[in-house]
């Protein structure tokens, strides 16, 4: 079975190595489909809509965390920014 | 009455004629603001030139776009004729495999097991048919979701759940096809020169695999029905790679159409696929004895290789008594 095992890890490398490329060849879409004249605010688009004014913003999730699906809240941040990433 | 106020009176009358006429028209321009007339209007513009499309001032040309009827029918494709054609497809399969497993039952090896095995599968063939399985399963699932999942998962598990379970069925499906793509390139190039058919293969169709009785048509390597598979899993490989690199890269090689009828022929042989590897899985695990040992191990039982693979079995051993007397297939404890 060492194959098949092999295989899973190599899956998730190839996968991992994919997410780079995909990354590396897209803009984000607040980049690609705006101006500087009419820039969608990445910031915002990482959902701070829900929250109240003043409240913590989202921390946007890192490679890693998208990756391994690691969803968490850090910063105790509220349950929408989770919900809306 | 002087004649130049007989004049001031003609033209007068003249000039209330002409506003009069014209009043009535200016007072319906003015009255024929109806929403129900506007829509028919537009749905004879839709009709007319497929789509709504303006001008626009930002670098997203595709949000100049504002209307496009088409989208309709691929919703429709992809919400109901979709859901109707995977349903036949893989629920009608499966229950065709069960009436096949109760009623053939388990393709026994013939006098059982020999206690002696040969190679059928290297540790590198191994892996990179693992390397596809896995990921195949990931996007099979993944995918299955985008057409199924509102239907079948939704109601049980919540609109929260779902919808984080999708987002990263979505991601995972993404990059889950480059190992499988990989994987199957490598498969192509490992296999490719003993999946070409021969007169042996027709013998082998014609004799239904030995699927049916007890009959084992000849087949080398790979039989009829392997290559079958191989055949229909690179062409398959092909259509998914090809439909689902316009997905991957939305609005970089076409536009809004050509991604709705990307991502219908994307499910159509996705769904295809699906079913066919069910097939593979079901022969390759419940349906034969001594089958998964290939994938498994590597090494399969001597009486299965001469019961399912004689000419390539005979191949085999003959390389082996001229390099090596005495090897080519081993002794093991029989299972």
């Amino acid at each position: 079975m060492r194959p098949f095992l092999a295989a899973c890890v190599a899956t998730v490398v190839v996968g991992a190595v994919g997410y780079f490329i995909l990354n590396s060849i897209q803009e984000p879409a607040g980049l690609a489909f705006a101006t500087d004249g009419a820039r969608t605010n990445p910031s915002w688009s990482w959902r701070t809509a829900g929250t109240r004014p003043g409240a913590p913003q989202c921390e946007p999730r890192r490679v890693w965390q998208w990756f391994f699906v690691d969803l968490r809240r850090p910063n105790a941040e509220p349950r929408i920014c989770s919900d809306s990433q | 009455m002087t004649m130049a106020t007989r004049s001031w009176l003609v033209l007068a009358a003249i000039a209330f004629v002409i506003f009069a006429a014209a009043a009535p028209a200016v007072a319906q321009q003015a009255n024929s603001v109806d929403p129900n007339a506007a829509a028919v209007k537009e749905q004879q513009l839709l009709q007319q030139f497929h789509r709504i499309q303006g001008l626009g001032s930002i670098p997203d040309t595709k949000s100049y776009v504002i209307e496009q009827p088409m989208g309709r029918v691929w919703r429709l494709l992809h919400e109901v004729y979709l859901h109707w054609f995977g349903t036949i497809l893989i629920l009608g399969l499966i229950a065709l495999l069960l009436a096949f497993y109760f009623i053939r039952g388990v393709i026994r090896i013939e006098g059982g097991r020999s206690g002696r095995t040969i190679l059928r599968f290297t540790s590198v063939e191994r892996f990179t048919h693992w390397m596809c399985a896995v990921s195949f399963v990931i996007l099979g699932l993944t995918g299955l979701n985008i057409t199924f999942g509102k239907d079948l998962l939704l109601p049980l598990i919540g609109p929260d759940a779902f919808s984080r379970w999708s987002i990263m069925a979505k991601y995972a499906h993404d990059y889950s096809s480059f190992p499988f793509l990989i994987g199957v390139l490598v498969l192509f190039l490992l296999w490719v020169r003993g999946n070409f058919f021969t007169a042996v293969d027709i013998e082998w169709f014609k004799e239904g695999g030995g699927m049916i009785g007890h009959k084992h048509p000849p087949a080398g390597k790979f039989n009829g029905g392997q290559k079958a598979l191989f055949w229909l899993i690179v062409l398959g490989t092909v259509g998914v790679t090809s439909s689902g690199l316009f997905l991957l890269f939305p609005f970089y090689f076409t536009n809004i159409l050509g991604m709705q009828i990307a991502q219908v022929i994307h499910a159509l042989i996705a769904i295809c696929f699906i079913a066919l590897i069910i097939a593979h899985i079901y022969i390759g695990t419940l349906g034969m004895e001594g089958g998964f040992d290939a994938m498994s191990d590597g090494e399969v039982d001597l009486n299965w290789a001469k019961q399912h693979h004689p000419l390539w079995v005979e191949q085999e051993l003959g390389q082996a008594r001229t390099t090596a007397p005495a090897a080519g297939a081993k002794a093991t404890t029989p299972a």
